[in-house]
């Protein structure tokens, strides 16, 4: 487990740096059984048998805006301090049950003083308590090499260092219930990895008719 | 039906009764037939009621369920609920779950994890870590955001939601349990007037009511087919449970395993009627009414009927007692057939009338058999030629004998005289034709003929000689005047028939022989003999003594005419009077020979027999003119009569 750190540096300072330490790459594709692309998949790989480099981990945040949480999606490594700026004019109760997490911002405007630390891997589904169609998922993992499937179904994962990687597909709702991709990855290699997503879909925001058309129920 | 105070007579009352019986038919008929039809439509109105019902029910059952669905919904959102739930404390969770059981009123209330593990039950406290008994509502609830349904638990029937617990996705299954009691039946039985009973039905064992709104009685009753029920998914019909119909329908509400529940949904028939009742009442009222209206009317009917032909009866009763009455003026008043009847009933009364009154007249003039004969055969009185035997009595020397009486006293000796003479005439069955003043004028032969009329008429005449000289000694003994009657009989063809105008006919007889016998009558006292027959009326008696008087030329008349005094039957007459009348004969015989000595030598020898004496006078001045003044060649004997 890595402690957690409390990191204040620049996104793109932290990017910069990785990308010129290490070059190998993972470029996955997450699609349906139809070939059709899925958006909002988390691909994150894990470095087996090595030790992970020690890296900054990077904050995340989560607006309200129009009650509704952006991004609908994120992820983050455990460790990261999760910011809850609330954009809208009303008050927001953020909340979440889930075990990895569990929290809760009472009504608030602006924001919150205190982000949320997320201290242990797994995923993090936000509420508002009084806006019930407000949903976000967070998905908390233990390693660095994550990335989120973009409306092609892709997911580039950079700054790998060589090694051999359990490549893990997630989707928001829990479905996590693919085996992990094995592969081994030298030095500037870059790698192809497919996810057919074959399990049910949780719609990612339920009865909200703004969000892009359900894959099932 | 017989109102008491009414006279009512048996025709009467047989009328009313025939109205008054086909209204009760035809009233009865339109009751029962407006009654049936009522039924048959208000029966299929309550079984469109039914299954309208039904639909209500289902949609109320559904809307129940939403209302629950909704309700947990709602409870689970709460905050602190599902902080609880997170808690993982499990007598945390069980009190927040008994706590929000009892907000929404709720039998029990379950927390199931999404491995479909129980978390904590309320009303099956040590279920926790086992699976939940109803998987299937989770696997709806998973599907459809929440799920519901109706489950038998321990004998209780429960409405059980299912809803996911939010945050905001799903992060474990509440499940509510609503109980079915026969407070919700009722609740049910409030909005669609349907008796409701929940019954559940696991594989072959008896089924089980759960609630319902029957009494307990009912309950028992139903038992009895429930289980037949039980077979068949919805099934309807017509019941009769303790005497009482039902219009019954069972719907399945839920089947899960091996097990169904159903609701028996019923209406009492006699509830689904009662909206008639008012309107029997109104038919009812309506056949009384018009139950008494023709009751009333019939009797008024009756009595025009039945009145007049009491009264009729009564008339016709006294007309037969001998009695006239005129017919009620109101039976005749009425312009139908009744009134007809009484007419010509009032008619005939008068004509019976006319005719008794006839007959007593008829009475008056003939003898009541001849009367009656009369009526009886009817006879036509006509005009018609017929043979009579005409008889004149006469009292003689009356008129001057009146001068020597009073009107009254004359009037009382005359109807002495009258009376006998009738009775005698009577006897004899001669009619009576009329009264001549001091005499009787009588007919035999009309206007019925008999072979006896001539004999009947002298022996009447030989009896009104006696009994005459019976009222003679009388009268003597009274110290009154007793005159002597004379009799002439004739008989002859006449003319017999009715004489006068239509208001007044009187029946007589026309003819020469009739002024023959009147003649012969006044001959009597030439003669001074009692009866004067002549030649005809003596040849159809052939069983008499006669003695002959004359041969008298009549004025008008070119023939002369023998006339003879009826004596007597032949045994009644002694021999020394035959003889005496033999002699007679043989001189009246030698006269007429013109041998005057011997005749005058006979009559002389006879002439103080009694009865003699005057016809012998007679015969001696006869002889004594002829023997001075002989009589010409064409003398036939006969003596010309020109006085009356």
């Amino acid at each position: 487990m890595f402690l957690p750190l409390r990191c204040a540096s620049p996104f793109f300072v932290l990017l910069f740096a990785c990308s010129a330490a290490q070059a190998a790459k993972i470029n996955a594709q997450v699609s349906t059984p139809a070939g059709e692309p899925v958006t909002n998949a988390g691909v994150y790989a894990k470095l087996i048998g090595a030790s992970v480099p020690t890296v900054p981990i990077r904050e995340i945040s989560i607006e309200q805006i129009n009650k509704e949480f952006v991004p609908l999606v994120s992820i983050a490594q455990a460790g990261a301090l999760m910011n809850l700026p609330n954009r809208d004019s009303i008050r927001h109760h953020v909340y979440s049950f889930s075990p990895a997490k569990t929290f809760e911002i009472k009504l608030y405007s602006g924001v919150p003083s205190k982000p949320v630390l997320l201290d242990k891997p797994g995923e993090v589904v936000l509420g508002c308590n009084i806006h019930d169609n407000m949903i976000a998922y967070v998905l908390v993992v233990d390693t660095p090499y994550f990335g989120k499937t973009d409306v092609k179904g892709r997911a580039l994962l950079e700054g790998l260092p060589a090694g051999e990687y359990e490549v893990y597909l997630w989707y928001p709702g829990g479905s996590m219930a693919q085996p992990p991709q094995k592969l081994k990855l030298g030095a500037n290699d870059s790698s192809d990895v497919k996810f057919n997503f074959a399990s049910r879909l949780l719609p990612q925001r339920p009865a909200t008719p703004a969000t892009p058309p359900a894959t099932g129920k | 039906m017989i109102l008491p105070g009414l006279r009512s007579s048996k025709l009467e009352n047989r009328i009313v009764v025939f109205f008054v019986v086909l209204l009760l038919f035809v009233q009865l008929a339109g009751f029962f037939a407006i009654r049936y039809a009522i039924e048959q439509s208000a029966r299929s109105n309550l079984r469109e009621d039914l299954n309208v019902g039904v639909r209500v029910f289902k949609r109320m059952l559904e809307q129940n369920s939403q209302q629950l669905v909704e309700a947990t919904a709602v409870l689970t959102y709460d905050f602190g609920f599902r902080e609880a739930v997170s808690s993982q404390d499990r007598d945390t969770i069980l009190s927040a779950l008994g706590n929000h059981r009892d907000r929404i009123k709720a039998a029990g209330m379950a927390l199931i994890n999404l491995q479909n593990v129980v978390v904590a039950d309320t009303l099956a406290v040590d279920s926790t870590g086992k699976q939940f008994a109803f998987p299937e509502l989770i696997a709806a609830a998973a599907d459809m955001r929440r799920s519901s349904a109706i489950r038998m638990i321990d004998g209780t029937v429960y409405q059980i939601v299912v809803v996911p617990v939010l945050a905001p996705l799903p992060i474990s299954w509440v499940a509510m349990s609503f109980v079915i009691d026969d407070a919700v039946a009722s609740d049910l039985k409030r909005i669609n007037s349907l008796d409701v009973t929940f019954i559940g039905k696991t594989g072959n064992s008896p089924a089980e009511i759960f609630a319902t709104t029957l009494s307990p009685f009912m309950r028992e009753q139903i038992r009895g087919f429930i289980d037949n029920l039980a077979n068949q998914p919805e099934m309807g019909g017509t019941r009769t449970l303790a005497g009482e119909e039902f219009e019954m329908l069972s719907v399945t509400i839920d089947r899960y395993d091996n097990k169904r529940i159903f609701a028996l949904l019923q209406r009492s028939m006699r509830d689904g009627l009662r909206p008639y009742d008012s309107l029997q009442v109104v038919l009812l009222f309506l056949a009384a009414v018009g139950l008494t209206i023709s009751l009333f009317g019939s009797m008024r009917i009756a009595r025009r009927i039945s009145r007049p032909v009491s009264a009729l009866a009564e008339a016709a009763r006294a007309v037969a007692a001998g009695r006239h009455v005129s017919v009620s003026a109101e039976a005749m008043r009425q312009n139908d057939e009744i009134g007809e009847l009484a007419t010509a009933f009032d008619n005939m009364s008068r004509g019976l009338a006319e005719r008794d009154r006839m007959r007593d007249l008829l009475g008056k003039v003939a003898s009541p058999e001849v009367a009656e004969q009369l009526l009886r055969q009817n006879i036509e009185l006509g005009g018609e030629e017929r043979q009579v035997t005409v008889m004149f009595a006469d009292i003689r020397d009356f008129t001057e004998l009146c001068e020597t009486l009073s009107p009254h006293d004359s009037l009382m000796l005359l109807n002495r005289y009258l009376e006998r003479i009738s009775g005698v005439i009577d006897h004899y069955e001669g009619v009576i034709d009329k009264y001549t003043g001091d005499g009787v004028m009588a007919l035999f032969g009309a206007p019925i003929a008999r072979a006896d009329d001539p004999e009947r008429a002298i022996l009447a005449a030989l009896e009104i000689n006696r009994r005459v000289r019976e009222l003679g000694q009388e009268l003597a003994r009274e110290g009154l005047p007793h005159p002597l009657v004379g009799i002439g009989i004739n008989t002859s063809r006449v003319i017999a028939g009715n004489i006068g105008t239509a208001s007044r006919l009187n029946y007589t007889v026309l003819g020469d022989g009739v002024n023959l016998a009147a003649r012969f009558e006044s001959l009597t006292k030439r003669y001074q003999v009692p009866v004067v027959v002549g030649r005809e009326t003596r040849e159809k008696v052939p069983g008499l003594v006669y003695r002959e008087l004359d041969k008298v030329k009549v004025k008008g008349k070119k023939v002369a005419v023998r006339i003879f005094e009826p004596l007597g039957r032949e045994h009644e007459i002694d021999a020394v009077a035959l003889a005496t009348l033999h002699t007679y004969h043989e001189a009246i015989e030698a006269y007429r020979q013109r041998r005057w000595q011997q005749a005058a030598a006979s009559l002389a020898a006879i002439r103080d027999q009694p009865g003699y004496h005057r016809v012998c006078e007679i015969y001696l001045e006869y002889i004594r003119q002829f023997e001075s003044a002989p009589p010409d060649q064409t003398w036939d004997g006969s003596f010309a009569l020109y006085e009356k």
